[in-house]
């Protein structure tokens, strides 16, 4: 792992509320995660959740909208956690963070 | 097991002949008159049919006599045995059966229903009885239950006779229900046509409904495991990775961008501390962020580990377009030989722990100027004396940089300007041997024009080393240079009439004794112009306050012009005065002990108003104020930090302080060519003061 990314992802992770990070690509293999909420199984089950949100949304949004509409940030917000997903065209980025 | 069954069939045969040869009397006359309607072959063979595939169904179907127990799932049934195999037995059968059970219609409607209620054993009775669906759901065929079936079965005297086989066929049941489907369909219709009965055609909707929602029930089972199945294949694609595809995904310079930029967006995203699914009903604890009106606060500190440390900030500017930007020009990291002599760094206020971007040069930048003509555009001066323009669009490195020539500057350019307008504009840069270059943005391959700037009657040297000029507001032409001497001359850039290009020899603006560090003409802004007035820092511990003399009377012979007021506060070498550029009477000044002083001239003259210590004590180098409405100062540390200061309601004018300045200046400079101004005046006004910070 690149010592730039791998930096800026210990950055991201010992941000005060952040609880995980993860980056997948977009078929679903888990690349890099980092954190106790990605752990393992639970990390797994996360990835296969978050895949099939990002798909979701992105056929929703290419086919309800008029002119298609390019899916870029993700914000899911429930009573215990934040979930924060940047998706791109081949990869996914995942930080799951408390709420302050 | 089938063979005690068929002997205890067989001794029930007898009985049940007995009985229906008396229903048979019974009913001659009626079944007569329906069997006449009817072909009367068509039940034989009907019959027969049925006879043949019962047998066929017996032989193959050996185990699955017991288990005819699922009556509510007679779809499921052929779904899960071999379908095909069974379908086309049944719809063979079905279609005898139908075949069988037209033939039967005349005597009554039941058949369809009752061969739809093919759970179980029944289905061989009741079809040969009428909608007397006795315990339905009964599969193995007991002998004392045959006995009410065949009750059911003694009205019609056709189907008694078959009542042996009827109840072999009672053993296997399970093979009617995919026939009752499809005859269901078939000859529901019909049965419907001949003899609709009331009754029992509510009964019949009902048992189609329940084979309809059945048979949904059982392709939504489908759909479910095709689901589950697509779920499980999916999770078996969130797998490790091998190494090997790990890091080529990592070499990829796609990857590398998208990181980039999703974790900025994500960073700040982080960084925004506003909850916005905060409930306000529910109350809070008392601790509220509350700005007090004067206090100066620090907003935010930037610095990167990787980047900024072990360099000192050497020049700021706000971004023209973004608000939310900085950029800050970083010198050299003496331990790190391998990183970039270089580098200007744009912050982002929303992203608190890295700069957007990092430009690199391979000398030390001391001077940067976002572009106010094109956003995207960061110019920067280095102390090799090399121009360079970097753009956020483009990578870390320059997109343009000037010649390490004679043409354009050979020594370090500490300070630099654009000037103009959006059609018309030049950078203007100096650097320390005297030589003011105007340039054209997009051609840096040499400057437009030189000025040399010499100064012919000093008595040491003739060169002028600038450290920084500032142009006026609304002046293009003209402009005011400091100098390592502590001298502050006036120079032009064109000749003019009564006065050439170059440095004015004859205005001398004395007054400190070391180098200028910082100069900067009043804003032209609100209704009183105070533009020829202008503030100078120096290496000597002050601040003083001039007043430049008008361009429109050049002087005709060495002419020293002394400061008009002295500010003496500091203990240390101030670095930076800038004014604010709402408020006429505030401004800022930055010292080398980490002091950041607020002044205000209408307040007080003698001591600033705020006295703030910024970070760890080291050198403050620089002061930005930015450019909206001044609420913020931009401080540049020399430990590499960027601070950037919340001021508050300092900055805010009221309507009287243009005319309140007036008087200060009027004041002051009648208070004569001092340094401290008038006492009188000055008591008067301290009396008044409010916060001293000191």
């Amino acid at each position: 792992v690149p010592s730039e990314i791998e930096s800026t992802l210990n950055h991201i992770s010992s941000h005060r509320n952040v609880r995980g990070v993860m980056v997948l690509s977009r078929e679903g293999p888990i690349i890099r995660h980092t954190g106790a909420a990605f752990e393992g199984e639970h990390g797994r089950k996360y990835a296969g959740v978050i895949k099939k949100i990002v798909d979701a949304c992105k056929h929703g949004f290419d086919e309800t909208i008029e002119g298609g509409d390019d899916l870029k940030f993700l914000r899911i917000r429930t009573k215990k956690h934040e979930i924060m997903i940047s998706p791109d065209e081949r990869y996914i980025l995942v930080v799951l963070q408390h709420p302050a | 097991m089938q063979e005690r069954r068929r002997a205890d069939l067989l001794a029930k045969r007898q009985k049940l002949e007995e009985m229906r040869e008396m229903r048979k009397a019974r009913e001659a006359s009626r079944t007569n008159a329906r069997q006449e309607e009817a072909s009367n072959s068509s039940p034989r063979k009907g019959m027969k049919d049925i006879d043949d595939i019962i047998d066929s169904i017996r032989s193959p179907r050996g185990s699955s006599h017991g288990s005819t127990t699922m009556p509510g799932t007679p779809t499921l049934r052929p779904g899960e045995s071999s379908p095909s195999g069974r379908a086309s037995r049944a719809s063979e059968r079905s279609d005898r059966i139908s075949v069988g059970y037209e033939g039967r219609s005349v005597n009554g409607s039941n058949l369809p229903p009752s061969g739809r209620v093919s759970r179980g054993s029944d289905t061989g009775s009741d079809t040969l009885g009428r909608g007397k669906f006795i315990s339905p759901s009964e599969p193995a065929p007991d002998p004392p239950e045959t006995a009410p079936i065949s009750s059911g079965n003694l009205t019609e005297p056709t189907p008694i006779s078959q009542v042996p086989e009827r109840n072999e066929s009672i053993l296997p049941p399970l093979p009617k229900k995919p026939k009752v489907e499809f005859y269901n369909r078939e000859v529901q219709t019909s049965t419907y046509e001949t003899v609709p009965v009331g009754p029992t055609e509510a009964e019949i909707r009902q048992r189609i409904q329940a084979e309809v929602e059945a048979a949904r029930v059982a392709r939504e089972r489908e759909l479910e495991e095709e689901n589950n199945q697509m779920a499980k294949e999916i999770e078996d694609e969130i797998r490790d990775l091998t190494e090997e595809e790990r890091a080529s995904i990592f070499s990829a310079p796609e990857f590398f961008e998208f990181f980039e930029q999703s974790s900025k967006i994500m960073q700040r995203a982080l960084n925004d501390p506003y909850d916005y699914t905060r409930d306000y009903r529910i109350g809070t604890d008392g601790t509220s962020v509350d700005s007090e009106g004067k206090r100066v606060r620090e907003l935010c500190a930037f610095h990167d580990e990787r980047w900024t440390k072990n360099r000192s900030i050497t020049d700021i500017d706000w971004s023209p377009k973004y608000p939310e930007l900085t950029a800050a020009s970083y010198n050299k990291n003496p331990t790190a030989i391998n990183d970039p002599d270089g580098i200007v760094a744009i912050w982002n206020m929303h992203l608190v722990d890295r700069p957007e971007f990092v430009f690199h040069s391979q000398s030390d930048v001391l001077s940067v100027s976002f572009s106010p003509f094109h956003p995207n555009l960061v110019f920067g001066g280095t102390y090799s004396g090399q121009i360079l323009l970097w753009d956020t669009r483009a990578k870390h490195l320059p997109i343009l940089k000037s010649p390490l020539s004679a043409a354009g500057h050979t020594y370090p350019v500490y300070a630099m300007q654009m000037v103009g307008t959006q059609n018309a504009h030049n950078l203007i840069t100096s650097s320390t041997d005297g030589m003011v270059c105007s340039w054209l943005v997009d051609m840096l391959a040499q400057p437009q024009e030189t000025l040399e700037l010499v100064h012919a009657g000093h008595n040491k040297t003739n060169e002028v080393a600038i450290t920084t000029f500032d142009f006026p507001d609304n002046e293009t032409a003209t402009f005011w240079v400091g100098t390592e001497e502590g001298n502050v001359y006036q120079a032009n850039r064109y000749d003019r009439a009564g006065s050439k290009a170059g440095l004015n020899q004859h205005d001398i603006y004395k007054g400190h004794s070391g180098p200028v560090t910082g100069l900067h003409f009043h804003p032209l802004v609100g209704p009183v112009d105070f533009s020829d007035i202008f503030l100078t820092s120096s290496v000597d511990w002050t601040v003083k306050l001039w007043k430049a003399k008008s361009i429109a009377k050049p002087s005709i012979s060495v002419n020293i012009i002394p400061p008009i007021y002295s500010f003496e506060d500091a203990d240390d070498y101030v670095y930076d005065v800038k004014w604010h550029p709402n408020h006429p009477a505030v401004f800022g000044s930055v010292d080398g002990s980490g002091r950041f002083d607020l002044w205000n001239l209408n307040i007080d003259t003698e001591v600033p108003i705020i006295t703030t210590s910024v970070g760890s004590g080291r050198a403050i180098n620089k002061l930005a104020w930015d450019r909206k409405d001044g609420r913020r100062a931009a401080l540049g540390c020399s430990d590499g930090k960027l601070y950037i200061f919340d001021v508050g309601d300092v900055g805010v004018p009221r309507e009287s302080e243009w005319v309140d300045l007036q008087k200060t200046m009027a004041g002051i400079l009648s208070g004569g060519a001092g340094q401290s101004g008038l006492p009188g005046e000055q008591e008067s006004r301290s009396l008044n003061s409010s916060v001293n910070g000191r």
